[in-house]
């Protein structure tokens, strides 16, 4: 069961006040296209019974850490042809015999003229409306309704039905989420809300990277997607869904780059390092880490828990990484605690220690860089020019040595301007080599892994990675850039410098309520930013 | 049973128009076979080679005005270690030495100041085909901030049935993100399409054969209308971008162009001189030399960039633990903070890594000379532009590696190795002195498609004493 919040957190002052920011404080909001992710959901949720086997979609550029950045969103003659493909894939096989016509249109009958009129106009209509997110304008559904009875004539009325589909498919209305604006207000107002079907979609399409739902669109019609208070009842709503699991999935991977596991970098291991290694630990490691965020962010949900919890579900390759026990059949995942002394959370976890070493080792420098820029939100220096990246070894003649000790010794003297700090973090995840498995040996030596916080209001020495976990967990430093990646996340954009007053306000929150990232997420659409836009210039 | 009349109507409602213009395409098409059409292929490849690997001496060469060797005499073992594989192309290339990523100085210089992304990688593969200013937002690495030269020549060669540009090859991950090289715009990476296979459909896919003279059957039908359901599309963009602010309105009509694009390209077949037909057997590598050649055949587009991939290293003779990066950086001697780092193995094996890439760019020179052009072969009518990330595997910007082949019938003199002086100021203080910008080799190319620009990019950068640096013009002495 999800911990309830402590305290019920309204934004009393700032962005939970309609009239309490100052219209700087609120940035553009521009014609944002579906990105890949949602594209693909959302022709899973209109069409959850059809599976058309699709070309692969040009990759969204995430050119600021995520892949729903509205200003990388630029057409390409490749997309357009993908999305033309795509569209025509799934027209075809929603047309491919008279049921699924039936099924599609919702008609018993078009085998008239004044039946297939009729039956015409409504799948224009409802179907429209499914895809259009919102009911179709009059004009709107003339175009259809002309285009269909010609392909209708000139073919047969199935072939209507499919060719129209993919034009839906097509249209600006289903791939852009467009916001009109609403109609001219009595007096000259800076901000105006946004349009309530337009609101509909910046709800789901954040919430569950998907199109509304029956309720949303109703909501939405019927005015109740107004106050506050409506889009946070709705809010809970949304993230009670098993669509939620969505997002909480799709930020933590990009924020946290846990994908990068999938990188031909970590298809093998070296012997040393594990011997049994294959590209299927590789998937094991970030399904693993998958069904870890899902399920700590549906049933505990706070950032805590996301950097302290041990629990996790293994199949046998990631019960063998763990040294855990497994179930007894491949393709079955199990619930298991995982070692208290070895691991808390996500940062202890095969698919984030793995994805930053390298195949015959572990890089502490790069461990701790991915805490600095993904938890601290620090921008990492380069290495200088000529410096060398390569493992360090020891000397055969000097005696074993930790990676530990090597490391100390190649990031010496001048490099600690920055290796203070990369080793501070790095240095915690010592315990863990290079395939995510616990040890507390190296030739022979046992292993150091304490370090030092700094940059933080946490600072101070630790023993290894759970004590890292644990105090990071409560960071404010932290909880701050967590509430910024979410809003950067919830609007396809970097915040603005106007909305810095914002990204404050969430951060002081998600530290009073103890880290609840549902609340966050609550808080982020109940915001001045999410729910209303600045007025038009007349 | 079709009505055809109610077929023509339909297609009418803006197909027809559509089947007029292919119409045209076609025939533009075939009257530019009279003519071989100008084309570019930029080739290319991670790091930067170094020197010893492929820079000549030139005897009685000058460090202070523009020198050159010819190689049409010079032996496989007079080129340095990677350029050996080209060897048989040798009266057919451009080797350009002394040539700066200039920009790419200025940006880090800027990055350095403003306390953005200063990194090598992220810069380079930034503005290594826009010669401008990299988009910088805090917090993550930085991306191109401009068209590049493909992409401008994409736009001024596109046509009706021809695509602007193909960009093929494999993702390239230097630090945090993929490097595209290739940009729409600022931010916009253009899409790279990594299978043959599918690169493949994308060129020939949308072809619907002519009637046999059997009427066609429902689905012939159905894909007929194909024109139909994109003009419709299209006119929804149109609707819709009207009632959006500007910003909207702009990105649903650069989509709509696309589309009408795709419309227009549905139907028009191969031209009937080339052999549209493809195999997606061997390297992927080799597989793209060949769709590079078809797609130039057909001329389903005139510019195509290519970004090798950053091999496993059994792919060139090395252990499979061993990584191209940490090779890359202790391939040259020089000291850091960090202490000395040469590896004597490490600069063996990115010459290796040199002459990998060289094969398969010899590959690409073999298609485009077997394809019978006019009075020589599409190699002499196609630039072959092969460029690095960097300058040197070390992270240098200076002294870049760049080969020109082919393009005889674009006005290039080729077969001869030219050494530009270093005689310019650097964008950073205590610099060495540099060499003509690489904006002005795409320059160069744009002049040699047929283009009178002066100037691609930035048309100038500060230097560190508060002077500026010309990066303007072309490099005359590639020409002939």
């Amino acid at each position: 069961m999800r911990r309830v919040a402590v305290f019920a957190l309204v934004l009393a002052t700032g962005c939970g006040n309609d009239r309490g920011l100052p219209v700087t404080g609120i940035g553009p909001a521009p014609l944002r296209r579906l990105s890949n992710t949602e594209y693909l959901y959302a022709l899973g949720d209109l069409f959850p019974s059809l599976h058309p086997v699709l070309p692969p979609l040009p990759a969204d550029n995430s050119v600021s850490g995520f892949d729903n950045e509205v200003a990388a969103q630029a057409p390409s003659d490749v997309r357009i042809a993908r999305f033309e493909a795509i569209a025509n894939l799934y027209a075809a096989a929603a047309t491919q015999d008279a049921a699924a016509v039936a099924a599609v249109t919702g008609c018993a009958d078009w085998a008239t003229p004044t039946a297939a009129a009729a039956c015409s106009a409504a799948f224009i209509r409802t179907t429209g409306a499914r895809l259009f997110r919102r009911p179709l304008t009059s004009e709107e559904e003339a175009h259809f309704v002309q285009r269909f009875t010609s392909w209708a004539t000139a073919v047969d009325f199935s072939a209507a039905v499919q060719l129209t589909l993919s034009a839906m498919l097509q249209a600006p209305q289903f791939l852009y989420r467009a916001e009109p604006a609403e109609a001219a207000l009595p007096v000259a107002e800076p901000l105006v809300p946004v349009e309530a079907y337009a609101m509909a979609s910046r709800l789901s399409f954040f919430l569950w990277e998907s199109v509304p739902d029956d309720e949303l669109l109703r909501a939405a019609g019927a005015g109740e997607l107004q106050t506050e208070d409506d889009v946070r009842r709705q809010a809970t709503r949304m993230l009670a869904d098993p669509r939620a699991l969505r997002l909480a999935w799709d930020f933590h991977r990009q924020w946290l780059g846990l994908d990068r596991i999938m990188t031909d970098e970590h298809a093998v291991r070296t012997t040393e390092i594990d011997p049994a290694w294959t590209p299927a630990t590789q998937a094991a490691a970030l399904r693993e880490s998958r069904l870890f965020v899902e399920r700590s962010f549906a049933e505990v949900g706070t950032f805590d828990d996301l950097l302290t919890s041990r629990r996790a579900f293994v199949d046998r390759e990631m019960a063998r990484v763990y040294g855990v026990g497994g179930p007894a059949e491949a393709e079955t995942w199990n619930e298991v605690m995982l070692p208290g002394d070895q691991r808390a959370g996500i940062l202890t976890r095969a698919a984030f220690l793995a994805g930053y070493s390298h195949r015959g080792g572990t890089s502490p420098p790069i461990r701790g860089n991915a805490v600095n820029l993904r938890l601290l939100c620090q921008l990492p220096t380069p290495p200088p020019d000529g410096v060398d990246l390569s493992m360090p070894v020891a000397d055969p003649g000097n005696g074993p040595k930790t990676n530990r000790q090597l490391f100390e010794e190649r990031t010496a003297g001048g490099c600690q301007q920055c290796h203070h700090s990369l080793n501070g973090f790095g240095f915690g995840f010592e315990n863990y080599t290079a395939s995510g498995a616990y040890i507390t040996q190296q030739t022979g030596l046992p292993i150091d892994a304490s370090g030092e916080i700094t940059g933080t209001d946490v600072d101070g020495p630790f023993a290894n990675a759970v004590e890292l976990s644990s105090s990071l967990g409560t960071s404010k430093v932290v909880l701050r850039c967590v509430a910024q990646k979410w809003l950067q996340y919830a609007l396809g954009r970097m915040p603005t410098l106007e909305e810095g007053t914002l990204v404050g306000e969430l951060g002081t929150h998600l530290i009073a309520s103890h880290g609840d990232l549902h609340l966050l997420l609550t808080d982020i659409v109940a915001s001045q930013t999410f729910r209303m836009r600045k007025a038009e210039a007349p | 049973m079709i009505k055809r009349r109610q077929l023509l109507k339909a297609l009418g409602m803006g197909g027809l128009a559509s089947l007029v213009s292919l119409g045209a395409s076609r025939r533009s098409r075939a009257a530019d076979a009279a003519t071989p059409p100008k084309r570019v292929v930029f080739f290319i490849t991670a790091h930067g080679h170094t020197p010893n690997s492929w820079m000549m001496p030139i005897p009685g060469g000058s460090d202070s005005v523009v020198s050159e060797r010819p190689l049409t005499p010079v032996t496989r073992d007079e080129l340095g270690l990677m350029l050996r594989p080209l060897h048989p192309f040798r009266d057919r290339l451009l080797v350009v030495e002394g040539l700066s990523n200039t920009v790419n100085l200025a940006n880090i210089s800027d990055a350095l100041r403003d306390h953005t992304d200063p990194n090598n990688h992220s810069v380079a593969v930034a503005s290594l085909l826009t010669g401008n200013r990299v988009r910088q937002q805090a917090g993550v690495p930085c991306t191109g901030g401009a068209r590049s030269i493909d992409q401008e020549l994409a736009v001024r060669t596109l046509a009706p049935g021809r695509f602007g540009s193909r960009v093929y090859g494999f993702d390239y991950v230097p630090n945090l993100t993929v490097a595209p090289f290739s940009f729409l715009g600022p931010g916009q990476s253009t899409p790279i399409v990594s299978a043959p296979a599918v690169a493949y459909q994308d060129l020939l896919g949308g072809y619907v054969p002519p009637p046999t003279g059997q009427p066609p059957d429902r689905a012939q039908v159905i894909a007929s209308l194909r024109p139909s359901v994109l003009d419709m599309v299209g006119r929804e963009y149109e609707f819709l971008g009207a009632r959006l602010d500007a910003e909207g309105r702009e990105r649903l009509e650069a989509h709509r162009a696309l589309i009408r694009d795709l419309e227009l390209s549905l139907g028009a077949g191969p031209s009937a001189l080339c052999d549209p037909s493809f195999a997606a057997t061997g390297h992927a590598v080799s597989q793209f030399m060949r769709l590079i050649r078809l797609a130039f055949a057909c001329d389903l587009t005139r510019v195509v960039t290519f970004v090798a991939p950053v091999p496993q290293c059994p792919e060139f003779g090395y252990p499979a633990e061993a990584q191209v990066h940490p090779y890359a950086h202790q391939a040259m001697p020089g000291g850091s903070a960090c202490g000395a780092m040469y590896n004597p193995v490490a600069e063996q094996a990115i010459q290796d890594l040199g002459v990998w890439y060289a094969n398969h760019f010899v590959g690409l020179l073999e298609q485009l000379d077997a394809v019978i052009e006019g009075n020589g072969t599409m190699l002499d009518n196609t630039l072959v532009v092969w460029l690095t990330e960097l300058a040197t595997p070390h992270h240098l910007h200076n002294d870049t590696f760049a080969v020109i082949a082919g393009g005889r019938h674009l006005g290039l003199r080729t077969g001869r190795y030219v050494r530009y002086p270093r005689t310019l100021p650097s964008p950073q203080p205590n610099h060495v002195l540099l060499g003509p910008a690489t904006n002005r080799l795409h320059v160069s190319v744009l002049r040699a498609m047929g283009y009178p620009d002066d100037s691609f990019g930035l048309t100038e950068v500060a230097d560190s004493s508060g002077g500026t640096i010309p990066l303007v013009g072309p490099l005359t002495e590639l020409f002939s």
